[in-house]
């Protein structure tokens, strides 16, 4: 397939457009920024290489499987789960709310990988449950469920911390 | 602090705005690769339309040289006085000659160009007027 200048600014206008929410989701699954990052340049450097995305059907769900295998491929080759990385900002926090963003860090950590992804896909990635179910490959019930009680206990960890923060 | 039902809790989480990636390292380097290699495609037309400019204006003016040389050299009277006999000349003066004998004259009788000094004769006139008893 021959690649045009087309397609590289298209591809470049997706990682614009959604190269934040794939950072973050790519952090979520490998833990580690530099990782995250290694992840995402992986996946949109063979975009360019091989060609545009003129078949896919469905672009931002495609990137964020791509974006998926490529960061758990990576984890697969190292061989080691690494823990999150506990120091590093994920989000650029709003009124330079430096706390409120390491309480969402330390919450997001703190919650099982699938459930975290499911929230990642779905509140920063703006997927849809049924997007989601096909990315992941389980029923939207499932998916519906995780994010339940991903949010419902990212809220009271959240808040926890913050009430622990404002009465320490 | 109240707790915020899901939607507004859910816009809450989404006022953080995950940090963008680094920027491709590709993008820049395949644009800038491109660019240069425009440039340099450029360039060595242009270098190239040059040489073969210069190559033909040199192999002209070395043409129209030599065919002027020949010219030249196919008149015998002109070389007579301005060239040195040479093999060239010489050829050039047998495919010009009515005859062989002509010819050997022409070559043989060349006038004398060579500027002397004043007061002084050559050697080959003073032979030619010295009278030789025999």
């Amino acid at each position: 397939m021959h690649r045009t200048d087309g397609d590289t600014a298209e591809i470049e206008f997706l990682y614009r457009q959604h190269g934040p929410a794939l950072l973050l989701f790519a952090q979520g699954v490998t833990g580690e920024r530099s990782r995250a990052q290694d992840a995402v340049h992986q996946v949109f450097l063979k975009l360019i290489e091989k060609g545009s995305l003129n078949r896919v059907a469905d672009k931002k769900a495609y990137l964020f499987a791509c974006v998926r295998n490529a960061a758990l491929n990576e984890g697969k080759r190292r061989d080691r789960n690494t823990p999150l990385e506990p120091d590093s900002a994920w989000f650029s926090p709003p009124d330079r709310d430096y706390v409120g963003e390491r309480n969402l860090r330390c919450a997001l950590g703190a919650l099982p990988n699938d459930q975290r992804q499911v929230m990642v896909l779905h509140i920063w990635g703006e997927l849809t449950f049924s997007q989601i179910s096909d990315l992941l490959d389980v029923s939207s019930n499932t998916v519906a469920s995780r994010y339940r009680y991903a949010l419902a206990k990212l809220r009271d960890s959240m808040f926890a911390k913050e009430n622990s923060c404002a009465n320490s | 602090m109240p707790t915020l039902d899901d939607e507004r809790f859910e816009a809450h989480l989404k006022r953080f705005r995950p940090l963008a990636p680094e920027p491709l390292p590709t993008v820049g380097t395949i644009r800038r690769a491109r660019r240069t290699f425009v440039l340099g495609a450029w360039a060595t037309a242009a270098v190239a339309i040059l040489v073969v400019g210069a190559l033909t204006l040199h192999i002209r003016t070395n043409r129209a040289r030599v065919t002027e040389t020949i010219g030249n050299v196919g008149n015998p009277g002109h070389l007579t006085e301005d060239q040195p006999l040479t093999m060239r000349s010489a050829n050039a003066l047998m495919a010009k000659a009515p005859s062989f004998k002509s010819m050997v004259d022409d070559m043989a009788f060349r006038g004398q160009k060579i500027p002397l000094p004043k007061g002084k004769r050559s050697a080959v006139a003073l032979l030619g007027k010295e009278k030789i008893k025999l």
